[in-house]
């Protein structure tokens, strides 16, 4: 039992002597890791915040019951799929294929919401009868072919419209005027690749959270002439924002420690940019890379601790503050809530 | 905000925000079908006997290969073609581009033939005639003894020579000892390749890699991947279900075991990269070069346990899955109603006995699901391994007929550490991709069918108390 909390004390006294040791040069020498770190973490959470919370979301509230129970052990096995897989196909299928079609890329990044909005007002033309055959509590099946079919449609217009509009390759537009390089492997791609991985974990819990919320709340704000969206918004999400909160918080804290994905999907450089289509280097990576080559007593061994020691305190304080605020809201539940 | 929303606009938000959060599940069941369907396909279909074109170019040369994939070309209208055409030794590379507008004519001849050769990979063309046993064979005569040949064990394979020609005529001699599988994959019928594609199948998965990787099988890595999470679950098992036991049964609840419960959780969202650097500082280089330093210092410029191998690997990974399985035993546990303890304290069972008769027993799904999760996850987890003791290429396996039998301090193969070593470090990145997506493909199965039992145990389990209750 004891070995559990030795675990966490060791690992700290394991590095603090040597954060003692030259801290200027540690410091020059993490910053840009920490950047790149930040960048990916933060390209994986535009990615995957929300799409993870639209889940959560519509599966809390309006998914019917039998959906949701083939649903969530599919989104568990989307967790489960290693992160070596993951980044190989990020970094040998998908960055290549994103480089080769980036206005592609960028307009299904858009044309995907829009066209989800366009299901449902054609959806509220359509004849009641055909609405009966496909409830929104299924529309998480049915809207997959379509979203499928929107995606065709978009990969065959795009160059088109590029050629048309642009005048030929974004790529080299992008180059002429705006100076902006594109690196095969950059952040975008990190992004969906590490935002694919964090999607599960955030989805899981903020759908705890949602489904906390006792329906009594929900259903009495409609009672009071509230819309849905209404009772959402203000009912809700405030109810269940702690757990929410700690759900992005655990995401952040995954997407920050990630290390195989950015490895192999990452251009691996250390550097300083803000661009999306610049490649960057995370800690985790640089310390997979370069630790198995360093001497136990050289110089890089130390700064690689000190970052390992950086990420360890890291996570542990995003995951010990997530895990306090989502205990507190249970607890508040099992008072307010009384089921 | 809401004052400056328009009923309108509300309404119309009221319509449509449920379409944008169905999307969204909609668009990540999308990507995972697209990622399983990507290896599946990729995977398996490596393996399925392609058929070998001849072209013939507008410039006169005659190309044979297999063809790959078709890119458009950049700035010009049209496309070109990858082809695979082997043949490292004679032409210098083993894939071409063709410009589609330069091919005249395009054949899939009989005779085409494909060898796997040990040195310089594959080979494509025909096969002229055959020397062995003092004879020569040709044409049909020389196929049928040279398919007989290679279906020997390779201990038994008679000596000879083959006499090949590459489709643009060059000749070629090759000894019959470096080859060791030859197809005609033009000439054979849907059933043979079926029984091919099955038995390629095999053999990825029963061999050794070969041509640095680019090519054979991976057993070595299932091996060194089953041996160490083996290893991994005799370590974490009764650490892991003594931790939860004692939190939940034997601890008072206070404000203490609430700590270290939230402990536990925070140590599952630790990233993997830092358990990796602490079993390389605490295992490898504290425990392992004490223990070299008192047992092995005849061989100690070279460390013996002072590097990573398989024990530290097991060790750290040990670590790493622990919460997994205290979690789901603590689960277990918390599920178990209160009147069985009491009922069998009241029959007079002192609390050792209910324990081990009683709770545990009633526990056990629960375990083998956090066992089976952590298997997966360890599975599935490269990154702390690279620092502890994962190999490239193990020159032995860790377990032979050699006293002690199981050699813990050597390093050992991994299916995730081969996949990302193999697609980005190997040197012929393009022939070992095909390979790269079957590893990836098994890797995903297993952790898929381990992650899957666990949720059907744990389905099962939760049904069958929901009855008794």
């Amino acid at each position: 039992m004891l070995a559990i909390l030795a675990i966490g004390v060791f690992l700290f006294w394991e590095t603090l002597p040597l954060l003692a040791r030259d801290e200027t040069l540690a410091f020059a020498k993490l910053s840009p890791l920490a950047w790149g770190t930040l960048k990916a973490a933060l390209a994986a959470m535009l990615f995957a915040l929300p799409i993870a919370l639209g889940a959560a979301m519509y599966s809390a509230l309006f998914m019917s019951a039998r959906l949701r129970s083939r649903i969530k052990p599919a989104l568990e096995m989307m967790e489960a799929i290693p992160g070596v897989v993951v980044g190989f196909i990020a970094g040998l299928v998908l960055a290549p294929w994103v480089e080769r079609n980036l206005a592609s890329t960028l307009v299904l990044l858009v044309w995907l919401p829009l066209s989800a909005g366009l299901a449902g007002v054609l959806w509220h033309l359509l004849a009641a009868r055909w609405r009966q055959q496909m409830p929104l509590s299924w529309a998480g099946l049915w809207l997959l072919p379509w979203l499928a079919c929107m995606v065709l449609l978009a990969l065959w217009l795009t160059p088109h419209m590029e050629e048309l509009f642009l005048g030929g390759d974004l790529r080299r537009l992008l180059e002429q005027h705006w100076g902006l390089d594109y690196a095969t492997r950059n952040a975008l791609i990190v992004g969906i690749a590490m935002g694919f991985a964090v999607i599960p974990s955030i989805y899981a819990l903020a759908e705890d959270a949602l489904a906390d919320v006792p329906t009594a709340l929900m259903e009495g704000a409609q009672a009071l002439g509230a819309s849905r969206w209404q009772a959402l918004w203000r009912v809700a999400l405030p109810a269940a924002g702690p757990g929410i909160f700690s759900a992005v918080m655990i995401g952040a804290g995954r997407a920050v420690g990630e290390t195989m994905i950015v490895l192999m999907a990452s251009g691996n450089t250390a550097l300083f940019s803000a661009s999306p289509f610049e490649g960057m280097r995370s800690m985790a990576a640089a310390i997979a890379i370069e630790l198995p080559e360093a001497s136990p007593d050289g110089l890089t061994y130390h700064y690689l601790i000190l970052a390992a020691l950086v990420l360890f305190i890291f996570t542990f304080l995003v995951n010990t503050l997530a895990e306090m605020v989502r205990l507190r809201m249970r607890r508040r539940y099992h008072k307010a809530g009384h089921r | 905000m809401s004052r400056f929303i328009t009923v309108a606009h509300r309404r119309l938000l009221d319509r449509l925000w449920p379409w944008l959060c169905a999307a969204s599940v909609a668009l990540s069941l999308l990507m995972l079908t697209a990622l399983l369907t990507l290896l599946l396909v990729r995977g398996l279909g490596h393996f399925w006997p392609a058929s070998l074109e001849e072209i013939t170019l507008r410039s006169g040369d005659v190309v044979a290969g297999q063809a790959i994939r078709e890119t458009p070309l950049p700035q010009k209208i049209g496309n070109e073609r990858l082809y695979f055409t082997g043949n490292r030794d004679i032409d210098g590379a083993s894939w071409r581009w063709v410009d589609v507008d330069n091919i005249i004519a395009r054949t899939t001849p009989a005779d085409l033939i494909r060898l796997e050769r040990a040195p310089w990979g594959d080979f494509i063309g025909r096969l002229e005639s055959l020397e062995a046993d003092g004879q020569r064979m040709m044409g049909q005569a020389a196929w049928d003894y040279l398919a007989a040949a290679l279906a020997l064990p390779a201990d038994q394979r008679p000596t000879g020579q083959l006499l090949l020609t590459t489709a643009d005529g060059q000749a070629l001699s090759q000894p019959l000892s470096t080859t060791s599988r030859a197809l005609a994959p033009n000439a054979m019928s849907w059933g043979q390749k079926t029984r091919l594609w099955g038995s390629s199948v095999w053999q990825f998965l029963s061999e050794g890699p070969r041509a640095a990787n680019t090519s054979g099988g991976v057993w070595p890595a299932i091996f060194g991947t089953v041996l160490m999470v083996i290893l991994m679950s005799v370590i974490v098992t009764p650490f892991g279900v003594l931790a939860a036991i004692y939190l939940n049964e034997i601890a008072h609840q206070n404000r203490l075991t609430r700590l270290v419960r939230i402990g536990v959780r925070n140590l599952a969202g630790v990233p993997s990269i830092v358990y990796g650097v602490f079993g390389l500082g605490v295992f490898v280089y504290g425990i392992g070069g004490t223990l070299d330093t008192w047992f092995f210092s005849a061989t100690l410029p070279s460390p013996t346990f002072g590097t990573g191998g398989l024990l530290w690997a097991s060790l750290t990974l040990a670590l790493l899955t622990l919460p997994v399985v205290i979690v789901a035993t603590e689960e277990g546990l918390a599920r178990i109603p209160d009147a069985q303890r009491e009922g069998a304290m009241a029959l007079g069972a002192t609390r050792l006995e209910m324990l081990t008769r009683v709770v545990l027993p009633m526990t056990v799904p629960a375990m083998l699901t956090g066992v089976i999760l952590a298997v997966a996850r360890a599975a599935g987890e490269v990154a702390p391994l690279m620092l502890v003791g994962v190999a490239k290429l193990a020159p032995q396996m860790p377990v032979d007929g050699e006293f002690p039998y199981l050699h813990l301090e050597r390093k050992f193969m991994h299916l995730g550490y081969h996949l990302f070593d193999t697609a980005f470090h190997g040197e012929d990145v393009q022939a070992a991709m095909p390979l790269v997506y079957a590893t990836a493909l098994l890797l995903v199965l297993i952790v898929l069918v381990l992650n899957l039992t666990a949720i059907f145990l744990r389905h099962y389990f939760r049904r069958q108390r929901g009855n008794e209750c």
